[in-house]
């Protein structure tokens, strides 16, 4: 099914992004969360009518991305997935504020109009740097850093290992609904009355499944306590992007290189 | 090295898996196990590494018997490889996978590194070091389990199928993997052609008791004893049918 | 449905984060006491299902549509609250930073909507009573279509609320709920029968698996379950109903503050749309000082002067071709290498 296969590519593709090798890559993983947050609330404390100093943000997910040599086709697939919903919250904005604006030639632009733009910037940029962290910092170095920002260890333990056997379970249901629909070539999925049985008896595998593993880490002395290596330390380097990063976000949230441009003309 | 005594177990639900099994296992033998589904080759296993409690009856690993108490110190003697790598590899990556258990033996960051590198280098597997084990194939995931066993240097590996579900390059490589392992090996599998490569002795199980025990030889080329088990010759045995 | 980083503001990015974070950490306390070393791996093996189970689509008889299961109550069904709770945490988190689902400073929003109604709120307090007394499948599955419709509906009543409370949309508040809460009652049901189904098909297959979650060894404690979790309820309250007001009423606090101390505002505000901004009329806010309406002019006409779009159109262009080039001469390096 096509969502399964899509969701794996998706998955495939960012992790092999994030085997990489350059400049951003091997920055460390908690510099690279820190200006990511940074740059999120930087981005959306924007007010809505503000869509001209917003712009200036895009020198960000472009720099980074041409930096780490992403490609951005699929960044950009992915992003087409994410736009729906801020789509139809920003269209709202359209019809609810109607007041002019301003005009560019003959065309009246209202301020409905400039917030549903300001929106679909925003989330173009917040979903582009997500995307961006996680194209060049795999998953598990991310999780290490949380925590030594003190997430409970519990919580880190779950991601690695739902981590660890999404793609497991993503094939072993895609070859489930496979079968069920060779088996029901007229129907468009798993029928409603069908999922009880589908969905327990991918629990029912899952629980067993579960069972094994712990065994298996039993076997290598399990007794509760799941054990890290210490993560490495912030490098001199590490601390020079982020300060010259985080700055020149500050600085771009403060000075309106579009007006700066626009007063020129 | 290997005592078992008078060994007889029963599933809470009543279904008798093992039946008074008697066997001794000498340092350094490489056996396979085998016995059609449901033989009771895993649930012996259960019992050597102390997931299933023994009520009735002895294991003993070098003069340690399993219980309870022992548990710890059995687990340091007894590896076991799992069927399903993908139950036995939990892990984001192939290393920490390899130092999980190291670790929990509260070693050294430099001594479980040691470890680690030495396991990946008995096996000549030292490139997938970072790599994340959900991205490898079914073949290196087997040869990743295995190494994360030998990092804990045990006396004994028990190995459940170790060589199903692999293509045939994919197989041989894990074939000759099991065959530079020095160590006890005990090789529960339906692969009887691995059985007469690098096994030397041959313990059957059927209907939980031992059926029959003896060299490769005896045992793996004698038609009528295998189809009285529901095992066939092996396949280099068989007279060709090529239609 | 998941709130996205493009849809919050800082404020209320922040305080869902303080929240869930302050839920997280009373759950893994909880779990580190009394939590089973086995339900580990089964949590992680868990929520790997729910990811994936996500994407099985199934047909709504009738309709021609197509569902998806949630994972909120039937998690805590098969793990317990609190265990269930973190799994979905990590589930979500992972959803966020791959698939784009929500956003990082969504995610405490997305963690309270999602996980904590259905695992901490409404399973222990609705489901849990109701198969107490008796486990049959009637009552599994009556209990399973009550809590996934309540727990959906409250997520949806928290979605309109940190939305409107961001000051994003402006959809009156009356007009967003009608249209979010009768869909989601409706997705509620459905998905509601499915988590029925399938928690009544493992009943029947292996009780046990079920009933290990339910029978609370530790209910002593539950008294001080109960009053912890009587707090955090009255929490949500505060952050949804408290929360919204304290934003509308001061709509962006960042923003406010930012501009006040670079005092770029003056500048740019030179537009002729200033004057308009300044009486925006009030009457389609759904409280009278509500975010966009009340802009004082700062900053909110700011860049709305044709001069200032032209400049934004440059801006962009100028960095894409910072992206370009810096591709085109990482190429060269390549090649000359």
């Amino acid at each position: 099914m096509s969502t399964i296969t899509d969701s794996m590519n998706t998955i495939n593709s960012l992790e092999e992004m994030a085997e990489g090798d350059t400049i951003i890559h091997r920055l460390h993983p908690m510099v690279k969360l820190i200006t990511t947050m940074l740059y999120l609330v930087l981005v959306i404390s924007f007010n809505p009518y503000n869509i001209t100093g917003l712009m200036v943000f895009a020198f960000y997910p472009v720099i980074l991305m041409a930096l780490a040599e992403i490609p951005y086709k699929p960044l950009l697939k992915r992003l087409l997935v994410a736009l729906p919903f801020s789509f139809f919250a920003g269209l709202s904005n359209i019809i609810f504020n109607q007041q002019l604006a301003l005009m560019i030639g003959p065309m009246p632009v209202s301020y409905g109009f400039i917030s549903f733009t300001s929106i679909m910037v925003k989330t173009i940029f917040t979903v582009m740097a997500v995307l961006i962290l996680i194209a060049t910092t795999s998953l598990p170095k991310i999780s290490y850093q949380l925590l030594s920002i003190k997430v409970p260890k519990i919580i880190v333990e779950q991601i690695m290992l739902t981590y660890r056997y999404i793609s497991v379970l993503l094939e072993q249901v895609s070859n489930m609904y496979t079968a069920y629909i060779l088996r029901a070539p007229a129907s468009k999925g798993i029928k409603m009355k069908d999922m009880g049985i589908f969905v327990g008896q991918l629990l029912l595998k899952s629980f067993d499944r579960a069972e094994s593993i712990y065994v298996a880490m039993k076997c290598r002395g399990y007794d509760g306590n799941y054990l890290y290596a210490k993560p490495s330390p912030i490098q001199k380097g590490d601390w020079l992007f982020l300060v010259l990063v985080s700055g020149i976000l500050c600085l771009m949230r403060f000075f309106d290189l579009s007006l700066f441009i626009g007063s020129f003309l | 090295m290997l005592e078992i005594e008078k060994l007889n177990y029963a599933y809470p639900d009543g279904h008798q898996a093992i039946r008074d099994i008697n066997l001794k296992i000498e340092e350094g033998e490489s056996i396979a196990l085998v016995g059609a589904n449901g033989a009771g080759k895993s649930s012996l296993f259960k019992l050597i590494i102390g997931i299933s409690e023994i009520k009735e009856g002895s294991i003993k690993v070098e003069e340690l018997s399993v219980g309870k108490k022992t548990l710890k110190d059995i687990r340091r003697k007894v590896g076991m490889v799992f069927q399903n790598p993908d139950d036995q590899l939990f892990m984001t990556k192939v290393y920490d996978d390899i130092a999980f258990g190291p670790r929990n033996e509260l070693l050294t960051e430099e001594e479980v590194e040691t470890r680690v590198v030495n396991a990946l280098e008995q096996l000549g597997i030292t490139h997938l070091r970072d790599r994340m084990p959900h991205r490898l194939s079914g073949g290196e995931k087997r040869v990743i389990a295995i190494a994360s066993v030998l990092a804990m240097n045990p006396r004994v590996i028990l190995f459940d199928e170790p060589t199903s579900f692999l293509d045939p390059q994919a197989r041989r490589n894990v074939i000759n993997t099991l065959d530079s392992l020095k160590m006890t090996k005990i090789i529960a599998t339906h692969d009887l052609d691995m059985a007469l490569d690098i096994c030397d002795r041959v313990i059957i199980l059927h209907h939980g008791s031992v059926f029959a025990d003896g060299t490769v030889k005896d045992i793996l080329l004698d038609e009528n004893l295998l189809s009285q088990c529901h095992l066939e010759l092996p396949l280099c045995m068989q007279k060709p049918r090529v239609r | 449905m998941h709130m996205a980083d493009a849809l919050v503001s800082p404020a209320v990015g922040g305080i869902m984060l303080a929240a869930s974070a302050g839920a997280i950490a009373y759950s893994a306390y909880k779990c580190k006491d009394d939590l089973d070393e086995k339900k580990i791996p089964l949590m992680g093996v868990m929520g790997a299902v729910i990811f994936a189970g996500q994407m099985i689509n199934f047909t709504i008889p009738g309709t021609g549509s197509s569902g998806h299961i949630g994972g909120g109550i039937l998690l805590a069904a098969l793990l317990g609250p609190f265990p269930a709770f973190l799994t979905l945490t990590a589930v979500l988190l992972i959803q966020a930073l791959f698939f784009a689902d929500g956003g990082l400073l969504a995610l405490g929003a997305n963690i309270w909507n999602l996980g904590f109604y259905a695992c901490l709120l409404v399973y222990p307090f609705v489901f849990k009573p109701i198969v107490k007394k008796a486990l049959t499948p009637t009552r599994i599955s009556v209990a399973s279509v009550v809590s996934v419709i309540l727990a959906l509906t409250l997520g949806a009543i928290s979605v309109v609320i940190q939305t409107l409370a961001s000051g994003i949309t402006e959809l009156p508040m009356a007009t967003f709920m009608g249209m979010m809460i009768p869909i989601h009652l409706a997705i509620g049901l459905v998905e509601g029968i499915v988590t029925g189904g399938i928690l009544v098909f493992i009943y029947k297959m292996r009780p046990e698996l079920l009933e290990s979650s339910m029978d609370n060894k530790k209910l002593p404690k539950n008294l001080s379950i109960q009053k912890v979790l009587g707090v955090l309820l009255v929490f949500a309250i505060v952050v949804g109903g408290g929360l919204s007001l304290l934003a509308s009423s001061n709509p962006d606090g960042l923003e406010w503050s930012m501009e006040n101390v670079a005092g770029t505002a003056e500048l740019e505000t030179s537009g002729n749309a200033y004057d308009s901004a300044a009486n925006i009329q009030e009457s389609t806010a759904f409280l009278p000082d509500y975010g966009f309406k009340s802009t004082d002019g700062e900053g909110s006409a700011a860049g709305t002067s044709v001069s200032g779009i032209i400049g934004a159109g440059i801006t962009l262009v100028l960095a894409g071709g910072t992206g370009y080039l810096i591709y085109a001469v990482k190429r060269r390096k390549e090649k000359t290498a």
